[in-house]
């Protein structure tokens, strides 16, 4: 699917480290390397298979932890094999690399390799909530949230995507994360010009909320 | 895969493994305990142990009677059984009859892979420097040097010449060495290692890896030693080998897919993976399924 999805708040991965996540049932491996850049591969070393999220990141390389070949950011191209140092690596000697794109808020991920990076503009002021996983197809979260967010109607913008009033003069986005087909996390943002005294009770709050939206969107799942 | 097949009862596995000998317990936890259950190929085992030292194992099918197996034995320390039909004997360890060697097994621990993946794990000498670093390999000792790999006429494989320098080789010793190893794959489940012996430079340690296949996704791994007697006692040797197993096993368990893969463009092979190319393509030769993705299956 040539489709850009988000898979991680902006800040979640630091520079020098290793993260894991899932979209449409593919496993990812996300890192950033010591530079700022951000990177999306196949969680999956293409020499023996173990998962390059158990690896490091040293410094523009992401290092795996069972031969400690070395790939580099960018282009998964491997640079170094420890049991041959003297040889250079083949250029097919690389993990499935994924387009990443970064809006300032959210990290998104393309799951076709060649796609053309989305031409939207930076997100602007506002406030990322903590994502909630959920045991629950994208499909009932969505019904859940069409249903209205704390009393206030929500509106779809796509099938991964809705958006409605949290309080104006504030805004809220909700995307949505296809993880498997049973398993959706829920990213969501306020968005709006937010003083520094109010982020910490407006997460507190919209936590409470996200974490019923989950509760009711894993009863219903369930029955 | 295809289970135990309760109607006509006929190997659901293909009979180079369905008829051969597999380990399925440890001898010194079921003296304890007089009861274990386990599992081959996916068909449920109990094995029980007698006050007579009788050992029977008792398998459990969809639906039918429970039955007694036919063919069972203790030996090495370890309960040996076969659902099928067994056309030769368990694998000899020679060294075992040597009889001043310490001869003890490490311990039996489920790991959530493929026993063929374990085995081949076993065989790896790249990884050496780092999963096991500061005892049987370090930094910046990583290269790995071109060894030989040749058939076995009786079937399996035979790697010699592999050298690794490593700083703890075994719980004996306080300082590093070059070892010389020797590998000999003789059953699709079974690895031997043979490792210099520091102090009787014409005799070598042994060291065997049984897996147990118990699912396709899910192995027992048990280990046999036979030492020479220098400085060396049974329980030192089962703390070394499960301190460098617990090293492995999150390794094993995080490798994707959980089976092997046979085929040569699967995964990306290189010179010191000769044995692991060697291993695969006799694996093949001899039609293993069980725990593999077979060439043309993915």
């Amino acid at each position: 699917m040539n489709r850009w999805f988000p898979v991680s708040a902006c800040g979640e991965v630091a520079p020098n480290s290793v993260a894991h996540t899932q979209l449409l049932g593919q496993e990812l491996v996300l890192w950033r390397a010591a530079s700022g850049m951000l990177n999306a591969w196949e969680n999956r070393c293409p020499h023996r298979g173990v998962r390059l999220s158990l690896g490091n990141c040293i410094g523009e390389e992401l290092r795996c932890q069972y031969h400690a070949w070395r790939f580099a950011t960018g282009s998964g191209q491997c640079t170094h094999i420890p049991s041959h140092p003297g040889q250079k690596p083949a250029s097919t000697m690389r993990p499935m690399v994924f387009p990443v794109f970064e809006d300032g808020a959210f990290a998104w991920v393309n799951l076709t390799p060649d796609a053309a990076m989305p031409v939207s503009a930076a997100e602007g002021p506002g406030l990322n909530l903590r994502s909630i996983f959920t045991v629950a197809a994208v499909a009932t979260v969505r019904q859940l949230l069409l249903q209205g967010y704390a009393e206030r109607a929500v509106n779809l913008v796509d099938e991964f995507t809705l958006e409605g009033a949290a309080g104006p003069p504030l805004g809220i986005r909700f995307m949505l994360q296809p993880v498997t087909q049973g398993q959706t996390i829920v990213h969501a943002r306020l968005r709006g010009a937010i003083d520094a005294a109010q982020r910490l009770p407006l997460l507190r709050t919209h936590n409470a909320r996200m974490t019923a939206v989950r509760d009711r969107a894993e009863a219903l799942s369930a029955c | 895969m295809i289970m135990s097949n309760p109607v006509n009862d006929s190997p659901p596995v293909e009979s180079v493994l369905w008829d051969d000998w597999h380990p399925v317990a440890e001898l010194a936890p079921l003296q304890r305990t007089g009861i274990l259950h386990t599992m081959l190929f996916g068909v449920p085992l109990t094995v029980t142990l007698a006050a007579d030292g009788a050992v029977a194992v008792s398998r459990h099918g969809a639906g039918l009677p429970d039955r007694r197996l036919e063919h069972v034995d203790c030996r090495y320390g370890l309960i040996w059984a076969s659902l099928g039909t067994p056309t030769r004997d368990i694998i000899d360890f020679p060294e075992t009859r040597e009889s001043d060697r310490i001869v003890c097994t490490g311990g039996s621990v489920g790991v959530a892979v493929s026993g063929l993946r374990a085995v081949e794990n076993f065989l790896d000498l790249g990884h050496l420097a780092f999963v096991h670093a500061g005892y049987l390999g370090e930094e910046p000792y990583t290269e790995i040097c071109t060894y030989k790999v040749e058939p076995l006429p009786e079937g399996g494989i035979l790697a010699t010449g592999c050298r690794v320098y490593q700083p703890r080789p075994s719980p004996m010793d306080s300082q590093g060495f070059d070892v010389d190893y020797v590998y000999a794959v003789r059953r699709p489940y079974i690895v031997a290692l043979l490792k210099a012996n520091p102090v009787e430079k014409e005799r070598m340690d042994m060291i065997a890896l049984l897996a147990q296949p118990v699912t396709e996704e899910r192995c027992v791994a048990h280990v046999l030693m036979a030492y020479p007697p220098h400085n060396v006692d049974s329980a030192s040797l089962r703390w070394f080998q499960q301190l460098i197993f617990g090293q492995d096993r999150p390794i094993l368990e995080n490798q994707i897919p959980k089976r092997l893969p046979l085929d040569p463009r699967a995964e990306i092979s290189i010179r010191a993976d000769n044995s692991s190319a060697h291993y695969r393509r006799w694996l093949a030769s001899i039609g293993v399924r069980y725990g593999a993705v077979p060439i043309g299956a993915s």
